[in-house]
């Protein structure tokens, strides 16, 4: 498509640009305002920092990602130290002590407490448990960890003893392919019923129309709660999966639609597609090879941008116990720990699945508004 | 402009046809019927097997469910027009239209100071930094807008109630009055109780309208502020405070009115979220409440008040702006 594109336009400008070879290609340009923002430039490395960490949490995580260890239950973050420790000792590196745990003899309340009678040296690409890189490769190796005894959770542990970091790490897979999925979706639809209502005109639009606006005025999160409560308890991962994908694109494609419907509403006029339909070309073709590589662009635009909406909705219907359940995991669904306010208050740090969630929105949305800027770049700025 | 008014009228109440349809099908479509549902939820509460069935089959021919779904969706939107009644709550053994009639002013009333103190505060702010443009208050306030339309709300309010109950003990933040307050007429006191205990609400739900009115009017007044009206303006040697707050502003107001039908859902899923946290007695929890039970005719309803409210608030805006800005054309 994106070649497609770059061939139509060039065409374009061979009237323009008089010197063989002095135009760029409008992905060079795109290109070369995109570099300039530097806010999208930050939300493409965050979005891509999480897809990595996402596709990779078995090389993250210290330990067996679903390893239960009800000795390890609620494990506070443990502080990363450098230099001297306790003892005197200098380390080269970073190093943590483990925590210990006391009961309180009254209430039975388990206090951690740091152990600072023996430190363990953090090291880099160590070996350590058997996993397999995206469910094929057998690998053992892992960023970081430290020596047999010594544990190291910088986000600290769930109740069941699990690494929060490289839980959430994983808990991407699901959070951001889910969203992306279903933005793909609405973004397929959007721009199939937008292309076809501006191209068409007449009645077609007009009906198209109604709808996208019946459909728009619908309140999202109530009928998304409703929609998602209404899958059944039995379902499998993947049903679930599939149908939570398909919720959500059955509301966000709206705003593509009309977008995607205002640029071939002014494309229709122009004389490339009536040379075209001169020439004969069939009205799919007319649609697909000329005038949709020509919305492709703002089309990719508001995908980037339709993305934290859902991260958003996802993250509070999994939070609800109504959207994604166990055995898959989101950052959501990692956030029902705190809904228990007891647990809250002992173990503030289940909340970290927060940041993940806010690295992921902020991301999209630099990364979608720096696209915006560069999506055209024949436009004077 | 009547006519224009009542066009959109008409086609509200279309759309409000649709939204019912769409509410009545969540009703609908869960395997099994209200009745099926009723039966169990009677006997997992220790109700005789027969006893339920008895039950059950009184609700089936009170509530018609033997009968075609269109007569069903009929007698259910006859129901509320004539007599306000939205269907039976098991949970509360009420008709939802009680239920519907003692929350739903609550929830208008946080849903409406929320979205006026966005509104105001967000286009005093826009207003602010519009003149600004890239100084050290325009780029404070946008990253603050950044943050607050990026964090989860719902976490949001997971975190100040953590705050407030573990640093502050302050446990008020759970219903809408002090014990004392709960019925006692009108009155500043209780006014100002009922602030102290739905803050936490008005705050959050209303800090991410703030920074989407905020950003709109900025972009809005900086498109005015270029025009050539307000080159005249300066050009006349008005001072430029005169220029911003008499001639640009009130060119620049027409788009955020316009906006306001953007602004009311967000507001809405803020408010929602929040009071679900927060367990505030509004529709929000009721609504999720219900979704978990499925006591049906209580997510069907709300889905439909919800879907009115946003309905109307948008049909204000229109209005309103219709009202303000005469370039609007009428067809």
């Amino acid at each position: 498509m994106i070649e497609e594109r770059q061939f139509e336009d060039t065409g374009l400008e061979e009237d323009l640009v008089a010197e063989e070879g002095a135009g760029e290609s409008s992905l060079q340009l795109i290109w070369r305002r995109f570099r300039r923002s530097k806010a999208s430039i930050v939300g493409a490395a965050m979005v891509l920092m999480l897809v990595l960490l996402a596709v990779f949490a078995d090389f993250f995580s210290p330990t067996p990602i679903n390893q239960i260890d009800l000795n390890a239950s609620f494990i506070p973050p443990q502080r990363v130290y450098f230099g001297f420790d306790a003892q005197g000792n200098f380390h080269p590196g970073p190093f943590v002590y483990n925590y210990v745990y006391e009961l309180d003899p009254l209430t039975f309340q388990v206090h951690w407490q740091e152990d600072t009678s023996k430190a363990y040296d953090i090291h880099f690409f160590v070996q350590g448990s058997e996993y397999k890189i995206l469910g094929l490769i057998p690998s053992n190796l892992h960023l970081y960890g430290v020596e047999e005894g010594g544990t190291v959770y910088l986000l600290g542990t769930d109740k069941f003893g699990r690494d929060l970091f490289g839980k959430a790490a994983e808990a991407g897979r699901i959070s951001l392919s889910m969203s992306l999925i279903g933005t793909i979706i609405s973004v397929l639809v959007g721009s199939v019923l937008g292309v076809v209502s501006g191209y068409y005109g007449g009645w077609v639009d007009n009906v198209l129309q109604r709808f996208t606006e019946f459909v728009a005025a619908f309140p999202n999160l109530p009928l998304w709660m409703a929609l998602a409560a209404l899958i059944p308890k039995t379902a499998d991962s993947f049903t679930v999966f599939v149908v939570m994908a398909c919720i959500f694109a059955l509301l966000t494609w709206t705003t593509l639609a009309r977008e995607v419907r205002g640029k071939v509403l002014s494309l229709r006029e122009t004389d490339f597609i009536l040379a075209a339909r001169e020439m004969g070309a069939s009205d799919l073709r007319i649609i697909f090879k000329h005038l949709y590589p020509n919305v492709l662009s703002h089309v990719i635009v508001i995908l980037t941008l339709t993305v934290p909406g859902v991260i958003l909705a996802e993250s509070f219907l999994s939070f609800l116990g109504i959207g994604i359940t166990e055995p898959l995991i989101s950052w959501g669904l990692m956030l029902r720990n705190a809904q228990d306010i007891q647990t809250l208050g002992q173990n503030s740090w289940v909340l970290a699945p927060i940041i993940f969630i806010v690295i992921a929105v902020l991301g999209f949305n630099f990364l979608g508004d720096g696209l915006r800027d560069a999506a055209d770049p024949y436009a004077a700025k | 402009m009547a006519n224009y008014i009542i066009r959109r009228l008409i086609i509200a109440l279309f759309m409000l046809l649709g939204i019912s349809f769409v509410s009545f099908l969540v009703i609908k479509l869960p395997p099994g019927d209200f009745a099926t549902r009723y039966q169990q939820y009677l006997i997992d509460r220790g109700t005789a097997a027969e006893e339920a069935q008895r039950a059950a089959d009184i609700v089936r021919r009170q509530y018609g469910l033997d009968k075609p779904v269109i007569e069903q969706y009929l007698s259910w939107i006859w129901g509320i027009v004539s007599e306000g009644s939205f269907g039976y709550s098991f949970a509360y053994r009420k008709d939802v239209g009680e239920l519907i009639a003692d929350r739903l002013p609550k929830t208008l009333i946080i849903a409406i100071s929320a979205h006026l103190i966005s509104t105001v505060i967000g286009v005093g702010l826009g207003i602010f930094v519009a003149p600004r443009k890239y100084g050290f208050w325009d780029n404070f306030w946008a990253v603050f807008a950044f943050i607050f339309t990026s964090v989860p709300r719902f976490s949001i309010a997971i975190i100040l109630l953590f705050i407030l109950v573990f640093e502050f003990n302050q446990p008020s933040i759970v219903s809408f009055f002090s014990p004392q307050y709960v019925v006692a007429p009108w009155s500043w006191e209780r006014i100002v109780d009922m602030l102290r205990h739905i803050w936490p609400v008005l705050l959050i739900a209303g800090l991410g309208g703030v920074a989407r009115n905020m950003r709109v009017m900025r972009g809005n007044l900086l498109d005015v502020l270029g025009s050539q009206y307000v080159q005249t303006a300066r050009a006349k040697g008005l001072r430029e405070n005169t220029v911003i707050v008499k001639h640009a502003t009130p060119n620049a107001l027409h788009t955020i009115v316009a906006y306001q039908g953007t602004v009311l859902p967000y507001m809405m899923t803020g408010e929602i979220e929040v009071a679900i946290v927060l367990g505030l007695p509004t529709m929000g929890p009721l609504f999720y409440e219900s979704l978990v039970n499925q006591d049906i005719y209580i997510s069907g309803s709300l889905l439909l008040i919800y879907g009115a409210l946003i309905l109307i608030g948008n049909l204000l805006a229109d209005i309103l702006l219709s009202v303000l800005d005469p370039r609007i054309r009428y067809s």
